[in-house]
């Protein structure tokens, strides 16, 4: 299967889905007005790969901001990944800044509504290049 | 929680709003400046400039005054930390209003009496001579090399004075026995050139206009006000100088996230407001001690302020624990956002928010009313 690369720009994150590698990130920020329109090819990308996916598929969430519209989309591709893991030993790792109570409060919310393993992972905002 | 009538801020959005006729935008920064925020200012100046100036000339105009007045803004603060230590309000200010087709471009920022002294005969001498002598000026000043430490001589002041082709406007504000509040503004005039007729008519009126403007927003503590039209660019621009101004915190998460749903609220609600009003609207950010207080207003089509109503009214009403699970409830109904409106906006704000929504609508004529969210942040 083709990976799926976006690159980030200023209000929408980085997409870097990559089979062959084993490398499935979202990083960076998502605030696009039409959250609709950005996330549409990654949730068809999802549903042709949940068809004949790697035994074992790790998601890394790296988001640094989520507007509403985004938070939405992000869910859906969360029940995506869902859907994957009826076939794949599927794991979301959860990053989330020490100081970002909100961004761990929403994976923790999204964990509760679906069936996948969620792992938290905190990193330390001192080490984060961007918002300084 | 709806219309505290007594919210000043909210008076003030509206009052700002109002000049909507004759202003095309309005943009007023004020607090610290450093290399960084300057940037972030000129990026977002000329983001409007460029939608709204033809002309290259006209744009190279501008941006050179900016970029001077900025300069002369940054230069000050350089030498204010250490020298006027403690000096209230030494933050500066920096305005750019399009008004009626016209640029004005205001700095405003602390400078000692003896600064005062040798800026004042300075800026009166230019004021008074013709293009052609301050071509000459310009010109012996270079030869001569003699520029101050901080690459002055009054080389800046002649070259607006020459690519504006209009008075300088300049008012010394007393702070204290030892500094002043330094208003420095130049006009430059855009592509037509029919004399305006209004609060910026003549240079006096101009410069008070800008001067109570300050004030009012200095009175309640605003950092930044931007009257104009919302959309990606503008929008990012404002984002990006509140980011590169703030420390992290979780404070400055929410102030961030909340401000990014009000602006792209703005954009929504007015997208299909007909003529000069599309997208427009005002947003401010205002910090009162360890306080964030942000206010954003627009029209809307009078039709849709019921519902809106409603809405927040509903949502102001819930509890915590409510809020989470209607939160939810959006999250599962795939398939309801459509590319607009996901309904989540104003749960997260209330989340996010320390006292609730706060909001008004007052009726503007039979089709629109004018609608204030104001959303508050404590640390």
């Amino acid at each position: 299967m083709k990976p799926l690369i976006i690159e980030a720009t200023e209000d929408t994150p980085m997409i870097h889905f990559h089979p062959q590698e084993g490398r499935f990130e979202i990083s960076k920020s998502s605030l696009p007005e039409n959250a609709v329109e950005f996330y549409s090819p990654i949730i068809h990308w999802l549903k042709s790969y949940a068809a004949a996916p790697n035994p074992i598929t790790i998601f890394d969430f790296n988001l640094e901001y989520l507007n509403t519209a985004s938070s939405k989309q992000v869910f859906e591709v969360i029940m995506q990944i869902n859907n994957i893991a009826h076939k794949s030993d599927v794991t979301v790792r959860w990053h989330y800044d020490t100081i970002d109570e909100d961004m761990l409060g929403l994976g923790t919310r999204f964990s509760h509504l679906v069936n996948v393993k969620f792992e938290f992972i905190e990193y330390d905002s001192d080490d984060a290049l961007d918002f300084e | 929680m709806e219309g505290n009538p007594n919210n000043p801020l909210i008076d003030l959005a509206y009052r700002l709003f109002n000049r909507i006729d004759d202003t095309d935008f309005e943009y007023i920064y004020r607090g610290n400046f450093s290399q960084k925020i300057s940037k972030n200012l000129l990026a977002l100046a000329e983001t409007n400039v460029k939608d709204s100036a033809g002309r290259t000339s006209l744009k190279n105009k501008i941006y050179f005054v900016m970029v001077e007045g900025l300069q002369n803004v940054t230069k000050h603060r350089d030498k204010d930390e250490t020298d006027i230590d403690g000096t209230p309000d030494s933050d500066g200010m920096f305005a750019i209003q399009k008004n009626l087709g016209h640029y004005y471009i205001t700095t405003g920022n602390i400078v000692k009496k003896n600064e005062e002294n040798t800026l004042k005969p300075k800026l009166e001498q230019i004021n008074i001579m013709e293009r052609d002598d301050l071509t000459l000026l310009r010109k012996e000043i270079l030869k001569k090399g003699d520029l101050s430490d901080k690459g002055g001589a009054g080389l800046g002041f002649i070259e607006m004075a020459r690519k504006s082709g209009k008075k300088l406007m300049f008012d010394f504000e007393p702070v204290n026995e030892q500094a002043s509040f330094f208003y420095f503004r130049t006009e430059i005039p855009g592509n037509d050139t029919t004399e305006i007729n209004n609060s910026f008519s003549d240079e006096s009126k101009s410069l008070d206009d800008v001067k109570h403007l300050n004030e009012a927003l200095d009175h309640e503590k605003i950092l930044i006000s931007f009257n104009g039209r919302f959309n990606r660019e503008n929008t990012l621009s404002l984002l990006s100088v509140i980011k590169g101004q703030m420390n992290v915190s979780m404070t400055s998460k929410k102030v961030y996230a909340v401000m990014v749903e009000l602006l792209q609220n703005i954009s929504k609600h007015t997208s299909d407001i007909e003529g000069d009003k599309k997208n427009r609207g005002i947003f401010m950010l205002s910090k009162k001690e360890d306080t964030f207080v942000l206010t954003a207003g627009n029209l809307l089509h009078a039709e849709d302020v019921p519902k809106m109503k409603d809405r927040l009214e509903f949502i102001n009403n819930l509890s915590d624990k409510e809020l989470y699970k209607q939160y939810d409830m959006i999250l599962l109904d795939i398939g309801s956002a459509n590319e607009r409106k996901t309904g989540l906006g104003f749960i997260d704000m209330r989340i996010k928010s320390t006292t609730g929504l706060n909001y008004i609508f007052k009726d503007i004529n039979a089709q629109n009313t004018f609608f204030v969210l104001q959303v508050t942040i404590k640390n």
